[in-house]
């Protein structure tokens, strides 16, 4: 166990399953941080959360339990908005929700297996390294590229539609009419399986491989993807909430309360802030801050431990 | 027809919110009926079993020693943020000139509960540091303090340390039976090594070697910090008297730890039920969700 810097200031309160005195203010602050980012790139912000939570010294399995509860309470009014405006494919999210739930039950078990070997923490690091890398660089290079021809004077070019891929070919077709698709129900099915597996295992909701893979795999309507994910994301996080508690015993719902209070407050000032900045602009800074939790993931697996043993109860680390 | 929709949002929000705090009462309240069955017993059973108080006269000494804790019973709250006890004592026929004569030597270690802990090494693959070595140990102490007049080699003989659990280098714990690897000594050793380090640098392992101050001729004091991180349960406190490194007098108290209100419930649900306790976090969420853009889209208007 390090010190580390929650230990800092007064307002202590004992969180009663990660099993250590925090400060409350820290937690709030880094609620309201994260809000305020995931308010300004329309992103759900797990992906900062559970990092942060990690790097804080909240262990590894907790951060991961507790930003799953607290996902669901960010998405949950963005989902209502979305399925009143009817921007939710009920039926497409239903087959993604079908992969997901398998997947999260996987991903569940998979967290226990990894905990008791011992190597969970490894694992969620190598997770973050590769997922934040590869997502990192390709906004990077996309935005630096919109910028560039922006200022070049070039026009920038929608999405090309109507093209059939491979996707098209596969058997097990139906018909979502809200997506105006008739395709497989394996790739849905698949994705799904995937997000449920990212959700259980990195404390994330999955729409920043959820979005893009609607939009340039499935390709469906860009108005109906965000209200879908979303809506896939809430049953997905409740479900994946209560198995982590049942299972894994690694929900704590003062810190997710901590959490939400902060990340709700910071949302509503970072939306507006965001409104202020480009799309170019806005992906280029989300880029540079996936980056830095990424190099500090990987410095995490390659510098050498200060103490190369650790302790942990029989159960898990 | 808008007011109307933000009525229905609002009433929605409040009931969900409504539905959260009752699973969380209607738990707090079975948490407190499991509570009221069971909890008589084993406070009987523990003053019957073992006794708070234990004391242990050597065979011809004189001086008898005796302590107290100054709070035997410790509730950790939500804002428990460690705490600090004093042990004190004194000597029953003391011969002391003076509290600096050091005539006597008093020795206090203060053990809590013992359990099982696995150390993990991390070894380098591949350019990748990961845990991939682990051993068990049973009778791990979870805090571990020892305070003492001197340095405890000079007031105790080495195999009395041994026998009785004094000091760091003597903590009674033992590599847990059945385990996966065979380890040599020296590896063992580095186990061991380790978990007295990790445990020091959390501050749940500690040696005072001037811990004890005598206050008079026959009255001693320590203080001992409880760390926040420490865990609850009883702690064993047994105080030793020496003179020129042979035992007079030991004694033994016991003082206890426990979880209490809304953070003692909350602890018990999520590992008691744990399935309920899942549903209540995913209500809470919801209706969090719910209030909150209830109250922003209120004032945006």
């Amino acid at each position: 166990m390090r010190r580390s810097l929650v230990d800092v200031g007064c307002m202590h309160f004992y969180l009663p399953v990660a099993e250590m005195s925090a400060n409350i203010l820290v937690f709030l602050a880094m609620g309201g941080a994260v809000g305020f980012l995931s308010g300004m790139f329309g992103v759900g912000g797990g992906f900062l959360m559970t990092p942060l939570l990690i790097f804080a010294g909240i262990p590894a399995a907790v951060a991961v339990g507790t930003e799953t509860a607290q996902i669901l309470a960010a998405s949950v009014s963005g989902a209502l908005a979305q399925w009143r405006r009817r921007n939710v494919d009920v039926k497409m999210g239903v087959v993604l929700l079908a992969g997901g739930l398998f997947g999260s039950v996987f991903g569940v078990q998979l967290v226990a297996t990894l905990r008791r070997q011992g190597v969970f923490d490894f694992f969620v690091a190598a997770c973050y390294v590769t997922f934040l890398g590869v997502i990192g660089m390709l906004m990077l290079i996309e935005s630096t590229n919109t910028m560039r021809k922006a200022r070049a004077g070039s026009i920038i070019s929608g999405r090309r539609s109507g093209q059939h891929n491979w996707v098209h070919g596969l058997p097990l077709k139906m018909r979502f009419t809200r997506s105006k698709l008739y395709i497989s129900a394996i790739p849905p099915l698949l994705l799904g399986v995937f997000v449920g597996l990212l959700a259980a295992i990195m404390g994330v909701g999955g729409g920043f491989i959820m979005v893009p893979a609607m939009i340039y795999l499935l390709r469906m309507p860009t108005s109906i993807v965000v209200g879908t994910s979303l809506f896939q994301i809430v049953f997905l996080t409740a479900a994946t909430t209560v198995l982590h508690a049942a299972q894994n015993q690694n929900v704590d719902v003062v810190l997710a309360v901590l959490l939400m209070a902060g990340g709700v407050v910071g949302a509503q000032f970072g939306a507006a802030a965001g409104q202020r900045l480009k799309g170019e602009q806005l992906r280029f800074l989300l880029a540079a801050f996936i980056l830095a939790v990424c190099a500090r993931f990987a410095w995490q697996l390659i510098a050498k431990p200060a103490d190369l043993y650790s302790l942990g109860a029989a159960g898990g680390a | 027809m808008v007011d109307l929709n933000q009525r229905h949002r609002l009433v929605a929000a409040m009931a969900a919110l409504f539905i959260g705090l009752l699973a969380l009462l209607a738990t707090d309240a079975s948490a407190q009926q499991r509570r009221k069955g069971p909890q008589p017993v084993p406070k009987e059973a523990t003053s019957t079993r073992e006794p708070d108080i234990k004391r242990e006269q050597q065979p011809g000494a004189k001086e008898s020693v005796e302590a107290d804790v100054s709070a035997r019973n410790i509730a950790v709250t939500s804002s428990f943020n460690g705490t600090e006890i004093v042990i004190f004592g004194a000597i029953d026929g003391s011969q002391q000139p003076s509290p600096e004569s050091g005539y006597y030597d008093v020795i206090i270690v203060v053990e809590g509960v013992p359990g099982r802990v696995v150390v993990r090494r991390k070894n380098n693959v591949a350019g990748l540091w990961l845990n991939t070595a682990s051993v068990a140990f049973d009778n791990v102490p979870s805090y571990y303090a020892v305070a003492s007049t001197r340095p405890i080699d000079e007031v105790a003989p080495e195999e009395f340390r041994a026998l009785h659990g004094i000091g760091l280098q003597h903590i009674k714990f033992t590599p847990a039976v059945g385990q996966s690897h065979p380890l040599s000594n020296e590896d063992l050793q580095d186990y061991r090594d380790a978990i007295i380090r990790l445990k020091r640098n959390s501050f749940l392992y500690k040696d005072s070697q001037y811990g004890v101050t005598f206050t008079g001729k026959s009255i001693f004091r320590a203080s001992i910090v409880l760390p926040a991180n420490v865990t609850v349960g009883p702690f064993d406190t047994r105080v030793y008297l020496f003179r020129e490194e042979k035992l007079l007098s030991k004694f033994q108290v016991r003082l206890t730890l426990e979880r209490e209100g809304l953070e003692r419930h909350l602890h018990a649900f999520a590992f008691r039920l744990p399935t309920l306790y899942g549903f209540m976090t995913v209500a809470i969420a919801v209706a969090a969700g719910l209030i909150a853009s209830t109250v922003f889209r209120k004032s945006a208007h």
